[in-house]
């Protein structure tokens, strides 16, 4: 696309894609210490993943004043229109993915990790956290450049996510069975999991809005696989 | 004039296929002397509905607007080919009367020209001209109704015997309104309606064109995008002449298929 007429109306756009981008680079970074986090135990690593969250919601912030501005000085058609409009929305779901990575943290300071006792869980949730991580951040780069192809194969790997939610489920179902004693301990587990899959699934509703930015089109489909995932919880 | 059979449309998805197709234009070239302005350009405009003439200074939206009510008879070195059908009756026939065609077809201009009348005489100058009203109260219940039809009778309704051109720049362009459906005409051109207006006024002829579209068909040009997103169901963005694409206003201004488009609604274009 080329420029437009007034130039400081790309400066503003260039704002508010690269607050956005800036939003999932700090989503990935949180993403990575609770891999650390979980394997480690650490429980420094969690007050500060918890502390970078007010980052997070900072940068939202942010993006919804630009959007505010160019609303109302801009209006925004077409393309503009599309990037503004995603801005929001894939900012929001960022916001989400900080919150879920502190919900992680809290589990973690309350000694979760330590009760649970469960080092073949643990290992799942560090490979679950490991996949939502790659998926999040190609999509990231995806939306930094503009393209959405790669989006559309994390949107279409989305069940590989929930089949490794289901299996870390299973597993901790089995570990209650065969130890009810351990039941207390275990729980906690499952809200680990539970967090990491909706990670994921912002992580596909990041690629929806790539791909609405490029083609201007929805990617079918959305709502039977929400559904899906509800009713696999 | 070209038969307008299907074969000479062009295949680019630039026309109706609506059913409530009025006015059919196929294949329209207009030339001012040897300088062409508009190429084979073929539009479908629905009844009842807006759709908004879009596209940069000098690229033939007004010239189009102009052939549906033959104004552009008026220019002695212009000259059109094509075919224009309103509900299917070819305008250029040379049989037609085009001055009851007109009385069919109201047009707005960019700035108000109201004539060096009273408000009252302005309204019922087009009832009297084609001979429709002869009764003076059937005229001031005319001139009544076309002034609360155009929005216009409670702000004026004392002062029906002032000069039109005593008004406000809004309550003129809206007298023009008011003596353009005075006739009772099936379609309202609107060329630039609201260039010459304020933000109040602009948004009063815009709340009137949104009442009007139920009774009548308007097409409208327009160089503000936000207002043929506001206004219009239908946009056709015209570039050099040319019909670059025509298609539901939603999708024109969420995402155009055409990358001309695109750079011409987004500022982009230089």
């Amino acid at each position: 696309m080329t420029e437009h007429i007034v130039s400081s109306y790309d400066d503003d756009l260039k704002e508010i894609s690269d607050g956005v981008i800036s939003m999932g680079g700090e989503v990935l970074g949180a993403l990575n210490n609770i891999e650390t986090l979980l394997k480690n135990n650490d429980h420094e690593l969690a007050q500060k993943i918890i502390k970078n969250d007010l980052i997070i919601n900072d940068l939202g912030q942010s993006v919804e004043n630009k959007v505010f501005n160019i609303l109302a000085s801009r209006q925004p058609m077409a393309i503009d229109l599309r990037i503004v409009f995603s801005a929001v929305k894939i900012s929001l779901y960022l916001e989400r993915c900080g919150d879920m990575c502190k919900g992680i943290s809290n589990r973690v300071l309350k000694g979760d990790l330590n009760e649970a006792q469960s080092p073949e869980t643990i290992s799942l949730l560090v490979n679950m956290c490991s996949m939502v991580h790659s998926n999040l951040r190609i999509v990231m780069e995806d939306y930094s450049k503009k393209e959405c192809e790669n989006s559309v194969k994390v949107w279409k790997s989305d069940s590989e996510i929930d089949s490794l939610y289901s299996e870390i489920l299973m597993d901790i179902l089995n570990s209650i069975k065969t130890n009810p004693d351990a039941t207390d301990a275990l729980v906690p587990l499952l809200f680990i999991a539970r967090y990491l899959e909706r990670v994921g699934d912002q992580a596909t509703n990041v690629a929806e809005e790539t791909y609405f930015v490029v083609t201007g089109e929805d990617l079918e489909g959305l709502e039977k696989t929400e559904v899906e995932n509800e009713t696999t919880f | 004039m070209v038969d307008g059979t299907e074969n000479d449309i062009k295949p680019n998805g630039n026309y109706s296929s609506d059913n409530n197709l009025l006015i059919d234009c196929k294949n329209v070239d207009v030339f001012y002397g040897d300088k062409q302005a508009l190429y084979n350009v073929s539009l479908g405009i629905n009844e009842k509905e807006v759709t908004s003439l879009i596209g940069p200074s000098g690229c033939g939206k007004s010239t189009f607007l102009r052939c549906l009510n033959r104004m552009n008879d008026v220019i002695d070195s212009c000259s059109i080919s094509g075919n224009i059908t309103i509900n299917g009756e070819d305008i250029y026939n040379p049989n037609i009367d085009v001055v009851e065609l007109r009385s069919r077809i109201g047009m707005v201009f960019q700035k108000p020209n109201p004539f060096p009348k009273s408000v009252f005489d302005n309204v019922a100058y087009g009832p009297r001209l084609h001979g429709k009203i002869a009764d003076k109260d059937e005229m001031s219940h005319k001139v009544e109704a076309s002034l609360v039809r155009a929005g216009l009778w409670d702000e004026i309704k004392d002062r029906l015997n002032e000069p039109g051109t005593s008004l406000s720049g809004g309550q003129q362009q809206r007298l023009c309104i008011a003596r353009a459906i005075a006739v009772d005409p099936e379609i309202i051109l609107m060329d630039e309606p609201c260039s010459a207006l304020d933000p109040i006024a602009t948004a009063k002829i815009e709340e009137l064109i949104d009442e009007l579209k139920t009774n009548y068909t308007i097409v409208i040009v327009t160089h503000s995008m936000q207002q043929a997103a506001r206004v219009s169901q239908r946009t056709a963005f015209f570039h050099l002449g040319n019909l670059i694409e025509v298609g539901d206003t939603e999708n024109i201004f969420r995402s155009p298929e055409n990358e001309q488009t695109e750079a011409y609604v987004t500022g982009r274009y230089g």
